[in-house]
């Protein structure tokens, strides 16, 4: 086939290309659903599940063998900090079993027979705390919270002592200090949103742009190969003029997820506001390049949801929010090199927890244009000889 | 039968439902075979240069949960390396640390771990915490040593007169990927169930075939729904084994009750799935509109249905709407029955539950008819 093209007409087409584009997504209901609804409305859904940051007040019981003042002691101090509650006294570990079971505590804190007559002797005295590990949440209030009794009420005792023993313990030694930078309320939701607030841009970008290409070819099954609705032009006129489209349709729901919603939840917020944009900028064209490449696996409007809905869960392993990437086979991290949300939520997190500058996050941005180039020729190959291939448009090109 | 004719006629669908979410599972695994997140990457930014500060230093290097990646001559340094994404964290020791501890008084070495990335953190805690308290109590006992506290015994009663000892019941290795894995993989699944179902039922709405699709069941609308279902069943039930196979046999997550508890629990939970999905395209018969509510429930499933953040910590309302899916209650069967091995009587609820899904759509499937005999095909 002979093509002719006039080189410099192209920007007019791809203004052309999107404005079809843009007519496209505002006239479709479903996609519009995800392009901006899902944008707007995620974010907050998210921010609201995590919004306690924590678990407060686990539920424990106590199987106390020692009924000791002592004892007591311990069981109040515990009692009286954030994390753990305790929901009562057991008879015997048989019993505080039991309540596990039923789900009515998720910890059994059991101390022995001789934890005061230990104390008062001079020698070390144990005390054994039984976690359930369903959730590990659970696990680490109640690590955190009697790690804390356990030191207070021992210096406390060391104190007693000092004034005994002719020495002093608290000279001499070196103590140690915890410094928790980028979440400082250490919370679960200030941690884990950044990533979502980044990743809901793309996987919703994914999801629209799969219908906007299956409603394309459900048009063309119907008019015999021809989309009237398409705007006829070079491939990668078509695919640019797109993405500029996409890019016009998500700037305002980039800028509330990023910039809004943070303000709302007040996460962490220390980035230049400035950088996040330009951050954002290469993002999002990459994410549509990437959404024109994965359209070559959607072959119905609908049936986007089934082959693309469960990449969310990949991209976000693979971004190493939840496991990290320092301890990841080579083969995942070169997966997760692979995909704009990866570089995207970690410049983003740097900025906003650990309020890093765009300059410091170099290697991030430059990954991100370096994706915007490996899509947008993944794209426009798909655009020219799968997307059109078997549907080609018949007439002849008008330039 | 013409469900099963229509599942062999598209390979792409077969394809989405047999091999991803094996492959989704084989991911998951793979990703956290480790267990609990080691070498971590940390920096050290050594102050003091003296021989107690080095001691530190190989301490550290020791612990399995850091990996010392650098040395930094300030803590402005060690910020922007943490900046950069280079390290998670750092180890600070103070200028004079050796002479001023020597000298009877208390310098402080301090630790900086970043908890925006929340599971690395815990390791670094560990870690750090672990050493500063190794090097007091190696300082500490030679001065008590000194003193003439002689027994062992008494030195540690002095250094911790009260000892408290954590056991995570059926994980005492904290091992992220069994806990992980138990939850996200079944999510994964029913979210693939979920939209299979929508996508077989919709896509008779979409090509207007849903007449034909009652005719051939003689009229019945039952008879369409089960031919239709049955097959999908099997294969996501087969899949469902083999996932419980992979987490189980090849990776050892832990299974402390009868295998057939949870193969059976797999058996319903598929079930529950399929009739949670027929019931939202009877309630909301457009194609698209039921395959976006499933899109939309399945993946908010993996938040609220409180992997992570215990559901009792959410606000009320999101623990209540936790019950609403079906995962929520096959997690808490996993729970209760793989890891803690407890007796079934209590999980009893949480089988009701499942079973309750199924009676879900029936009261809907004349609607589904009416819908199937006059098919309106919104996009």
């Amino acid at each position: 086939m002979k093509r002719k093209y006039n080189i410099l007409r192209w920007p007019v087409h791809t203004l052309k290309a999107c404005v079809n584009e843009l007519k496209l997504v505002m006239g479709d209901v479903g996609v519009l659903v995800f392009f901006v609804l899902v944008s707007i409305a995620y974010p907050i859904l998210y921010s609201l599940i995590y919004n306690t940051e924590m678990a407060h007040d686990v539920r424990v019981v106590v199987v106390d063998d020692d009924r000791s003042a002592e004892s007591r002691e311990f069981v109040r101090a515990l009692d009286a900090t954030s994390e753990v509650k305790v929901i009562g006294y057991a008879a015997n570990m048989q019993e505080a079993r039991t309540q596990m079971c039923e789900h009515n505590c998720y910890g059994i804190i059991n101390l022995p027979r001789d934890y005061a007559l230990c104390l008062g002797r001079g020698e070390q005295a144990h005390v054994n705390i039984y976690c359930d590990m369903s959730v590990m949440l659970r696990y680490r209030q109640i690590l955190m919270s009697t790690t804390a009794v356990q030191l207070t009420l021992s210096s406390h005792i060391q104190k007693a002592k000092a004034s005994v023993i002719p020495i002093n313990i608290g000279g001499g030694t070196i103590d140690n200090e915890q410094v928790a930078l980028g979440n400082t309320a250490m919370g679960l939701g200030s941690a884990v949103l950044p990533c979502i607030l980044v990743l809901v841009l793309q996987q919703s970008m994914i999801l629209g742009v799969g219908m906007l290409h299956g409603g394309a070819r459900d048009r063309r099954r119907r008019f015999g190969g021809i989309d009237p609705e398409e705007y006829d032009a070079v491939a990668l006129v078509s695919v640019v003029g797109r993405a500029l489209a996409h890019l016009l349709v998500y700037a305002v729901p980039a800028v509330y997820a990023l910039l809004v919603v943070p303000k709302f939840f007040d996460f962490p917020q220390n980035g230049p506001i400035i950088d996040i944009v330009a951050m954002a900028l290469p993002y999002l064209i990459a994410c549509s390049f990437m959404s024109q490449t994965f359209k070559i696996f959607v072959r119905g409007r609908e049936s986007t949801f089934i082959t693309m809905v469960f990449t969310s869960i990949i991209f976000v392993f693979l971004s190493g929010i939840s496991w990290p990437r320092s301890s990841m086979s080579q083969l995942w991290i070169t997966l997760g090199n692979m995909v704009p949300s990866t570089w995207a939520s970690q410049g983003y997190i740097a900025m906003q927890s650990n309020g890093a500058s765009l300059a410091a996050q170099s290697h991030a941005y430059m990954m991100l244009w370096v994706l915007c180039g490996f899509y947008l020729v993944s794209a426009v190959l798909i655009e020219a000889f799968v997307a059109r291939k078997q549907t080609r448009n018949p007439r002849k090109r008008q330039y | 039968m013409r469900g099963s004719l229509q599942l062999v006629q598209r390979p792409a669908l077969l394809f989405m439902m047999i091999a991803m979410p094996l492959l989704c599972s084989w991911f998951l695994l793979d990703l956290m075979k480790g267990g609990a997140v080691e070498g971590v990457p940390v920096a050290i930014v050594n102050l003091d240069n003296s021989s107690m500060s080095r001691a530190i230093e190989r301490n550290l290097s020791a612990m399995q949960g850091v990996n010392i990646k650098r040395h930094y001559a300030s803590h402005g340094d060690a910020m922007k390396a943490l900046q950069r994404g280079d390290i998670h964290g750092f180890f600070l020791i103070p200028e004079r640390m050796q002479e001023l501890t020597l000298g009877g008084r208390s310098p402080m070495v301090s630790y900086y771990i970043n908890y925006a990335y929340f599971t690395p953190s815990s390791s670094q805690y560990k870690g750090f915490k672990a050493v500063s308290m190794l090097t007091n109590g190696a300082i500490a006992k030679t001065m008590l040593d000194a003193v003439g506290l002689i027994s062992e015994q008494s030195i540690a009663a002095t250094l911790q007169p009260i000892l408290t000892h954590v056991h995570g019941i059926n994980n005492p290795w904290t091992n992220y990927g069994y806990y992980l894995n138990m939850s996200f993989i079944p999510c994964l699944l029913a979210l693939f169930v979920m939209l299979t179902t929508t996508t077989t039922i919709g896509s008779e709405f979409k090509q207007a075939t849903s007449l034909e699709w009652i005719n051939v069941a003689g009229g019945s609308v039952i008879v369409a729904t089960l031919g239709k279902l049955l097959p999908q069943t099997v294969i996501f039930i087969a899949v469902g084994w083999m996932t419980q196979a992979l987490m189980f046999n090849s990776y050892g997550i832990p299974l402390h009750c009868d295998p057939w508890t949870m193969m059976g629990a797999m058996v319903l939970f598929v079930l529950a799935n399929q009739a949670f999905a027929l019931f939202v395209i009877c309630f909301v018969p457009n194609y698209r509109k039921a395959s976006t509510l499933c899109t939309l429930l399945g993946m908010m499933s993996f938040s609220f249905c409180g992997f992570s953040l215990p559901a009792e910590s959410m606000y009320p309302i999101f623990n209540s709407m936790s019950y609403v899916m079906p995962m929520r209650h096959f997690f808490l069967i996993s729970v209760d029955q793989a890891l803690n091995g407890i007796d079934i009587y209590y999980s009893r609820i949480h089988f009701a539950a499942l079973i309750g899904y199924l009676v879900l759509p029936i009261p809907l499937l004349l609607r589904l008819r009416h819908n199937c005999v006059k098919p309106l095909y919104v996009p």
